[in-house]
């Protein structure tokens, strides 16, 4: 979720009251919106775009596909050194002493650094680190660093750390988190967040007439971006230049200036290019590291450009995880499907740290039920601490209450989409609905899911034919008996999260009618400075590839970390803005030539003409040679978001699979996402973030595990050969299908997509599964050894 | 399924671990580097002459020091990608007389006398290959940081098979590991590439940037 530093409320804004019309097509509402005045009417659902829903190629494209796009990995200066981190080998421990002086009489190495910490709680935390004139000899250096260890019991099973007797990671003054949070061993909560407690639960739960409870368990995944998290400090006097793999330059201005004690005018952070974060570069260093502070102080010590990147296994053990879970879930309703009641009850862990959440689906699907009780535990195991990976905590919560839907309406012997339609509000997901059955063909699924166990595989479906012929097949192959396939489905839903305030940017026409576009914030492989290059244009009357944009940078206008999908509506309003107020300096240098007031003028298709007249027109750079000097600039800050159209962003996912009933391998044939994305900016690279999500949601429901040994405490698959992710011969058919939807929370009514989409994938996966077996698999991934146990147990039921 | 076995390349992990841990040269260098190399190298740092994308480039390195590091850290041709360092995700993809090899897994001493071409030969931001054109449109890529490992690997694919199957374009990039999720606009891309490189050669033309 968006981490945005919590800030005082702000003074009360002046604002104009306006209407717009909000909504999708077919089903439009005129709403009553309150912008803070100087803020323009939204673009709304009558609006004519130019430049925005287009599909554009990204600006930088040309720089990643032929190797130019220097990211900070690659980053080199002049006297360079390298630095690595050295963390500990054990999992629990008091240090009791590190001996670097090996390490420093080595030739080659410039500084040494050594932690002020003693205690250590997992396996991978900083020790020390060093800077030498080339990688290998650091890694020389850090192999001579001797630390000795009072090592002390640990636990690093999740439900093994649940258990009365377990070894404590934290000892009861220490633990972590809001000490009004109940705590017992090193379990934390129950924590009901909000909107996850309505009515009465139990009441609720004893009303129905048909229910399920079930337990789900999800392994912890890792972020593993393919550029790991790094920096490369640079020193000028007093002044600071930090290159950072990051997803908030200004996080990781403010975290180095608070904890080197330095004015934040001596900082500046640039990212140009950013190799992957996916939720785990949103901390200054990351959240198991103090990775950046040290590059720092290396470089300080040594009076040289140091650059640290973390090394493959040190990312995975110590620069963040997506928590584990366990998860049990009761659901109740009457037997025309209609919910009574749904307590989501959950332990997960985020190994050393609080906030293992994972109720929150709870709180957005299904808000007709009258009764819902979410019940959040943190249990604390030694293990790096957890750190925001898309949605965080949704695709677990959202595995376990979509898997129980779809139990549920096996029970009542209904349709899963029927009962899901039935008990849902959202006028979006209605319209949906339809849309993503028809592509995914939901009518061909197992009206009778379970038919492989119960008729011990003679091919009988269409779907079963279709396995064996190619989709469509005749038939007339002689069949394959042991693969089968089904259709699931699954819902996921993603609040508006948008930065109000604290956003800016600045837009500057040249006299030549060049123009560019500054915003600090940083693309982090979204498509965002294209994105912000589309909105320029379309309030410029120009195309994308006329604007340079400047991102990732804290010298340009201030823009949020990007978590919580957020950057895109929180920055593209501003954007706008900046380049309306830049138009209107070019509309009043060009009016005398065109005799007319700057309020007669208009911009469109790279002119400048009077609204009236179009034929009377300047083109774009005619009007820029008006100007007096050498540029326009203008700058514009955001004041608050508007009154929305539909605080959430939905979405639902089809998925079609097909299971080796005899190996017990999954492959997935083609999944659906249909998703509201508020006005897509720019369609192409709004399509790829939900195909994204799909894909990685696959790979975790799949393959996905990091296994922490439980005699040592350390990681035993630390890389990319042991740590299965989805590869190209795991492919399937992924279609994205977006559903516009006019939002008006801004002027741009944009919305982010890179989190939601990856909120039903799971449990999609899932239940497909289901349809194909009739085997129920509740703990993910979903490997072959679980699908032939699940098969089995099936079979001994059928 | 991660672990790197290139079709294309005769150099595995494996045959890898086995030659380097007897000092001797890996299978396909020729006789030629072999006798030079049988010479005692090392510990400290030697001047090797490598051929990186057709020109002779001086590097100063230990013989511990991987190809992939000569040709980032020395040359500061920073395309390839270290990302696993163990040849378990493609990201440092270049070709080697002509074939791909991961340059994590091979030392750069080893590289001498052989032809080694990185992403940034293939085309240039103004002048674009066929395929790196069809990465752009098809938007094959998000964070960009797999991108040069698959563009040397779908380049080198296409050489092979000018028209893949789409099961044959997943053979062809199953060592390249993408973590955004890009793969399906991979393909889209590779397609779009193999169209136009026939079209163009129907037309006895080179394919024109973005066709």
């Amino acid at each position: 979720m968006a981490q945005q530093p919590t800030q005082p409320p702000p003074p009360p804004i002046p604002t104009v009251k306006m209407k717009a019309k909000a909504g999708f097509d077919g089903h439009p509402v005129e709403m009553d919106i309150n912008p803070a005045v100087g803020d323009l009417k939204p673009w709304d659902l009558d609006t004519q775009f130019s430049a925005m829903k287009g599909r554009y190629p990204r600006l930088e494209g040309p720089l990643k596909v032929t190797g130019r796009a220097k990211y900070t990995y690659d980053i080199k200066l002049p006297g360079m050194l390298w630095g690595r981190m050295l963390g500990s080998t054990v999992p629990h421990a008091e240090v009791v002493k590190i001996d670097t002086s090996k390490a420093e009489s080595l030739p080659g190495v410039k500084a040494v650094w050594t932690t002020e910490s003693r205690t250590v709680r997992f396996a991978g935390q900083d020790i020390a680190a060093v800077a030498a004139i080339s990688p290998e000899i650091a890694a020389d250096a850090a192999r001579l660093i001797q630390v000795t260890y009072e090592e002390k019991s640990f636990v690093t099973d999740l439900e093994k750390a649940m258990e009365p007797g377990a070894p404590p990671v934290y000892s009861l003054e220490q633990v972590p988190g809001n000490p009004t949070i109940p705590r017992n061993g090193n379990i934390l909560g129950p924590i009901t967040g909000r909107g996850l407690k309505r009515g009465d639960v139990a009441q609720g739960l004893s009303d129905a007439e048909v229910s399920v409870e079930a337990t789900y368990r999800v392994s912890t995944h890792t972020h593993a971006p393919l550029e790991p998290h790094g920096v490369l400090a640079q020193w000028d006097g007093d002044e600071l230049t930090i290159y950072a793999s990051t997803q908030g330059v200004f996080t990781v201005k403010e975290g180095i200036a608070e904890a080197l004690n330095i004015p934040r005018t001596k900082i500046r952070v640039i990212c140009e290019h950013m190799g992957g974060g996916f939720g785990g570069k949103l901390a200054p260093s990351a959240t198991g590291s103090q990775f950046a502070v040290v590059a720092c102080i290396l470089a300080r010590k040594a009076q040289a450009p140091v650059k640290l990147m973390l090394d493959r296994k040190q990312e995975h053990l110590c620069a963040g995880n997506a928590p584990s879970a366990l998860i049990t879930v009761n659901i109740g309703a009457k037997k025309d499907g209609s919910l009574t009641a749904i307590h989501h009850r959950s332990f997960g862990s985020a190994g050393i740290a609080p906030g293992a959440g994972t109720a929150a689906p709870l709180g957005n699907l299904y808000q007709n039920t009258p009764n819902i009780l979410g019940e959040d535990h943190s249990v604390f195991t030694n293990a790096g601490p957890a750190a925001p990976l898309r949605a965080p905590g949704h695709p677990q919560g959202a595995f376990a209450l979509e898997s129980a839907i779809d139990e549920l309406a096996d029970k009542l012997h209904m349709d899963p989409l029927e009962l899901r339609k039935k008990n849902d509000p959202s006028p979006v997901r209605q319209m949906q609905y339809g849309i993503g059955a028809k592509a995914i063909g939901w009518e061909r699924r197992n009206k009778k899911a379970g038919v492989y166990a119960a008729e011990t595989g003679r091919a009988t479906d269409s779907l079963r034919r279709g396995a064996e012929g190619g989709s469509g097949g005749s038939g007339a192959a002689s069949p394959r008996l042991g693969k089968v396939r089904g259709i699931g489905m699954a819902n996921g839903e993603w609040n508006v999260v948008a930065r109000g305030s604290g956003v800016g940017c600045e837009v500057r026409i040249h006299r030549d009618g060049s123009v560019e576009c500054f915003s600090g914030a940083q693309d982090i492989g979204s498509g965002f400075r294209t994105a912000m290059a589309i909105v320029a244009a379309e309030e410029l009357g120009l195309q994308p590839k006329d604007i340079t944009m400047h991102v990732g940078d804290t010298r340009w206008p201030e823009g949020p970390g990007s978590g919580g999908s957020n950057t895109t509506n929180s920055v593209a309003p501003v954007v706008r803005m900046a380049a309306h107020d830049a138009k209107q300096k070019l509309f009043a240098a060009a009016a005398p030539s065109l005799g007319v007031s700057p309020q007669e003028m208009d911009a469109r298709g790279g002119k400048v003409f009077v609204t009236a007249k179009p034929a009377r027109s300047l083109t774009f750079k005619q009007a820029a040679g008006k100007i007096a000097g050498e540029q326009i600039a203008a700058t514009a800050e955001r004041k608050k978001q508007y009154e929305l159209f539909r605080q959430e962003i939905a979405g639902t996912q089809f998925c079609e699979v097909e299971v080796d009933t005899e190996t017990g391998e999954i492959k997935v044939i083609k999944m659906v996402s249909v998703n509201d994305c508020g006005i897509p900016v720019n369609s192409l690279t709004t399509e790829s973030q939900v195909i994204s999500s799909m894909i990685q949601g696959a790979s975790w429901a799949l393959f996905e595990n990091r296994i922490l040994d439980r005699s040592y405490g350390t990681m035993v698959n630390p890389n990319l050969e042991s740590y299965k992710i989805l590869m190209p011969t795991d492919m399937f058919e992924a279609v994205s299908i977006l559903t516009p939807v006019a939002n008006l929370g801004n002027n741009t009514s944009t919305a982010g997509i890179g989190e939601p989409p990856s909120v039903p994938t799971l449990a999609a996966v899932a239940n497909a599964i289901f349809n194909a077996t009739g085997a129920r698999v509740r703990t993910l991934p979903i490997t072959p050894d679980r699908m032939l146990a699940a098969l089995a147990e099936a079979r001994r039921r059928a | 399924m991660a672990l790197s076995d290139k079709p294309a390349s005769r150099f595995s992990r494996r045959s890898f671990i086995k030659t380097a841990g007897a000092g001797a040269a890996v299978a396909g260098v020729s006789a030629e580097a072999q006798e030079k190399k049988a010479e005692m190298l090392g510990p400290e740092p030697s001047t090797i002459t490598l051929t990186v994308n057709g020109a002779p480039r001086k590097v100063t390195v230990e013989p511990r020091v991987t190809l992939l590091r000569a040709l980032r850290n020395e040359l500061e041709i920073t395309g390839a990608k270290e990302v696993c360092d163990r040849g378990g995700c493609g990201a440092c993809t270049v070709l080697m007389d002509g074939r791909t090899v991961n340059a994590c897994m091979l030392m750069a001493w080893d590289a001498v006398g052989h032809e080694i071409t990185t992403v940034e030969s293939l085309g240039t931001p103004e002048k674009l290959s066929p395929v790196q054109a069809a990465f752009v449109e098809c938007d094959g890529y998000q964070c960009g940081f797999c991108t040069p490992g698959m563009i040397v690997s779908c380049t080198a694919l296409l050489k092979k098979n000018p028209s893949p199957s789409l099961d044959e374009i997943k053979a062809g990039l199953a060592g390249n590991l993408c973590r955004c999720g890009t793969y399906s606009r991979i393909f889209d891309a590779v397609n779009t590439a193999a169209k136009n490189m026939a079209a163009a050669k129907a037309a006895g033309k080179p394919a024109k940037r973005g066709e």
